[in-house]
């Protein structure tokens, strides 16, 4: 059988409840979020291994807010990558599918991988974050987390290369169902999507933090500034090696797919600029909500980039997104929408509060805030009248 | 069986942490309007531990429960996401309100208003809810997908017939799961505080009603929609007696915890209310197992056999039946990932003598590997001993099938088991299947010791599926 008809085969045969470029596009955007948590995650992990070992003061106090941030990190990190991995296999089931089949023991002790990380980064951040006992637990951790990263990225190298499928899977004819082997990874594209991007999301992450605790009236101010300056070379070193790495990558994988020039155009320009951004900024202190937002339009740069890969080496065999089957689902539609609204709204009060909280306002929340408060949690109590009406209605109606 | 384990850390860990939430914002509620501080210090305890153990771990293991049936069963999964994945992306926003609110609910403990606070504790009630509804009309299409197998409407596979009473159900169930964790989380609490014993009473309390409601939902009105070919199974030898004993048994032991909790909650201790958890953990086990079962041979009942294949077809959807294809023209070439006989062990130096076995040995992997240990790759060795989940060989070497007539009769009977579907190939194929059976019988169980091997006798009976 061809590439190109086991493809379309595999696609599953309901298709799509809505219109599959939609569905490109969140997965993208979602995509964005969750690789910010996981690079933090990792990068906090880094920054607390080192801090520890440096052992002054100040590195001290910078390795245990870090190691309260690794374990959060992860947690958001699993949480938002559940919406990317929710519309992959709607728009790509075959090849996602057939990677997590070829890969099949890695696929299925992931999340033994990432929950062992977790944990060791929890039982490091309660137990021994306070007097640097128990390291050991840090760096198992974060050995744990790069494996899981690793495995993410095989899983999506193997899924672009579906003219090796068959070999793989059935070398000289004879099934191999233990799904052990790596078949398909690319060093420069994991370098620069863990821990260069971990270096840099971890830079930002440091102003963010600056800025946010400066607003505090109890703020220790050389401290913050030391972070803050901090930050800001990790980043200027980190985003030239980023483009380095980008372009290393462009040469590489980009080559195998006709796509090197705009990818190292691409990646290695991300990288340039956001050197830039990190340089251009002598005084740091006050830049971390400016720099999330470059960094993030830099995550969306990478991520329109992966997309373009992959659907670059699809093309070959005639696949497109664009014309996947489908069959809009009003019903669907309609609750997606409602609870998209609902919880946008709902986060985004919880959000302000914590805000609040950090900066000693808590006793007192602005008014607007209380009023979203209200309004947003009667949403959420009336989303429930409307998920039980439709239930109503489509039990009568349909 | 590993999904089943991963299963059930998933549904104590996302089962809590809904009716957790309720418990909380109804100590929270009293904290606040009885104006007694003291039982913040209950609060804090329990978000932290629901903080490290139930949102993140209730997370990883849904993940990973996705994780596993993507590589095991793909075609189910993606069956389930092109139907749902609105429903699950809404479901998303839920969970999302769930870990960012617990966050943000114990990093704000004694540092926002109290009224602000209390109205956190409720948007984790209501969120942690707002899960619950959206998973469970998923949960239950496998199980009964109802007029979706006629219309094709995505609102008729979700408001399934199961999803009202298992809606109901669960909820209550969690308050019985949540009852016990307050126990934990109060007798963690030193021994003279003052409102140790307030607390594990009403946890024990809540956890009995809970209990007690969710016996009744799911005898009178869950049961009454399953449909009527998966209880049926619940009498063959699909459903082993150990999971009954598993269900009485765990049941009886967490009724009697908690009965004792709300009548004498000056006796309960930290390691009794863990006891219960591990007793809950094969409580669930088993439940999740009877739900599998119930469900067998199919991953969506009446849709999708465990072959992944659709048995039926969806006319409303435009989606023909591909077992009578393949019926006719054959699986090997026919399929993605199922190369032409030809093809197979084609190698300079060919593994098998017998191309026949080579062929069988692939049909093998497509048609019997969902549900059954086909191959020495599929076997776990430590030391001396293995570990093969349901392994074909041994279940045949248990019913004396040694040779390929009597291989050969059980699978031309094979649709005749409630347990399981009908092979799907042309009778080459079959044949083949045959052949690399009786080899692997040979192979890995030995020389046969009894022989002749028995009449077939399908219904009811037989080996496992």
């Amino acid at each position: 059988m061809e590439v190109e008809d086991a493809l379309r085969m595999m696609r599953d045969p309901l298709g799509a409840p809505f219109y599959p470029r939609v569905f490109q596009v969140l997965l993208l955007l979602t995509w964005v979020v969750h690789i910010y948590f996981v690079t933090v995650a990792v990068g906090s992990s880094v920054t607390t291994i080192y801090g520890f070992r440096r052992g002054d003061e100040r590195w001290l106090r910078l390795a245990r807010s870090c190691a309260r941030l690794t374990p959060s990190g992860v947690g958001l990190g699993i949480v938002t990558g559940i919406a990317p991995l929710l519309f992959v296999q709607v728009i790509y089931d075959p090849i996602w599918y057939a990677s997590n089949a070829l890969t099949g023991f890695w696929s299925v002790i992931f999340i033994i991988v990432v929950a062992s990380g977790y944990t060791c980064a929890y039982v490091f951040y309660l137990k021994g974050s306070a007097d640097g006992r128990l390291l050991w637990s840090s760096v198992l951790g974060l050995a744990l987390l790069v494996l899981a990263g690793w495995i993410m990225h095989v899983l999506a190298s193997v899924s672009i290369r579906p003219e090796h499928w068959r070999e793989w899977y059935a070398p000289n004819g004879v099934a191999d169902t233990r799904g052990i082997e790596f078949h398909s990874f690319n060093v420069a594209r994991v370098a620069f999507l863990l821990p260069l991007q971990a270096a840099i999301g971890t830079a930002v992450t440091g102003l963010i933090y600056t800025w946010y605790r400066l607003k505090r009236d109890d703020a220790d101010r050389e401290y913050l500034t030391w972070v803050a300056g901090l930050s800001r070379r990790l980043g200027i070193i980190a985003s030239v090696l980023y483009g380095g790495v980008g372009i290393a990558w462009a040469v590489t994988e980009g080559a195998d797919y006709d796509l090197t020039a705009p990818m190292a155009i691409a990646l290695g320009g991300v990288g340039l600029a956001m050197a830039a951004f990190f340089a251009a900024h002598r005084d740091p202190v006050g830049i971390g909500r400016r720099a999330l937002g470059a960094w993030f339009a830099s995550l969306a740069v990478v991520a329109v980039i992966r997309e373009v890969i992959r659907a670059t080496a699809l093309s070959r065999f005639n696949y497109d997104v664009g014309s996947y089957p489908y069959r809009v689902d009003w019903g669907s539609v309609a609750m997606f929408t409602v609870t998209t609204i609902v919880g946008v709204s709902i986060i985004t009060y919880m959000v302000m509060v914590l805000f609040q909280s950090g900066i000693g306002a808590g006793e007192r929340i602005p008014r607007g805030i209380d009023r979203l408060g209200r309004v947003s949690t009667a949403m959420l109590g009336a989303w429930f009248a409307f998920f039980l009406l439709v239930g109503v209605y489509a039990v009568v109606a349909l | 069986m590993f999904v089943a384990i991963i299963a059930s850390f998933h549904v104590i860990a996302s089962h809590l942490t809904v009716g957790a939430a309720w418990f909380n914002f109804y100590v929270e509620r009293r904290a606040v309007r009885e104006q007694r501080p003291e039982l913040y210090e209950y609060l804090r305890k329990s978000a932290l531990g629901l903080l490290v153990f139930s949102y993140v771990w209730g997370a990883m293991t849904g993940v990973g429960i996705w994780q596993s049936t993507t590589a095991g069963n793909p075609r189910g999964i993606s069956t389930l996401i092109h139907n749902f994945v609105l429903f699950w992306g809404s479901e998303w926003y839920m969970f999302l309100i769930d870990v960012v609110g617990i966050i943000v609910y114990y990093y704000t403990l004694g540092k926002v208003d109290p009224k602000t606070h209390l109205r956190l504790a409720l948007i984790l009630a209501l969120g942690g809810t707002g899960t619950l509804s959206l998973i469970v009309g998923i949960l239950g299409f496998k199980l009964s997908p109802g007029d979706w197998l006629h219309n094709g409407e995505i609102l008729s596979g979700f408001y399934n017939p199961t999803f009202w009473p298992q809606y109901l159900m669960r909820f209550l169930l969690m308050q019985t799961i949540t009852g016990a964790w307050g126990v934990l989380m109060a007798s963690r609490l030193p021994r003279d505080f003052p409102e140790r014993q307030k607390v594990i009473r009403w946890a024990g309390t809540i956890g009995l009603v809970g209990m007690a409601g969710a016996l009744l939902v799911g005898r009178y009105w869950y049961w009454a929609n399953v449909p009527a070919r998966s209880k049926a199974l619940l009498s063959t030898n699909a459903f082993p007696a150990v999971t009954v004993d598993l269900l009485i048994g765990g049941g009886i032991l967490t009724a009697a915890f908690l009965l004792l909790a709300s009548w004498k909650p000056q006796l309960q201790s930290k390691l009794g209310a863990m006891a219960l958890f591990i007793v809950m953990f094969s409580t669930v086990f088993g439940a999740e197992r009877t739900r599998e079962i119930l469900r067998k041979p199919d991953v969506v009942n009446g849709y999708m056999s465990s072959n992944q294949l659709t048995f039926t077809g969806l006319p409303a959807r435009g989606i023909e039946s591909e077992e009578a294809k393949l019926n006719r023209d054959g699986v090997l070439g026919s399929l993605p990932f199922l190369p032409a006989a030809d093809d197979i062990d084609s190698g300079p130096s060919p593994e098998y003598a017998d191309h026949r076995v080579a062929v069988g040995r692939q049909i093998a992997i497509f048609e019997c590997s969902g549900c059954h240990s086909v191959s020495d790759q599929t076997v776990i060795h430590l030391g001396d001993n293995q570990l093969a989940l349901r392994q074909q060989s041994a279940l045949l070497r248990k019913i004396s099938a040694n040779d390929e007539v009597s291989i050969r009769a059980i699978l031309d009977n094979l649709g005749a088991y409630p347990f399981m579907h009908a092979f799907v190939g042309t009778d080459e194929e079959k044949d083949a299947l045959a052949a690399y059976l009786v080899a692997t019988v040979e192979e890995q169980q030995g020389p046969p010791t009894t022989l002749p091997a028995p009449e077939v006798t399908p219904v009811g009976g037989g080996h496992g599926g």
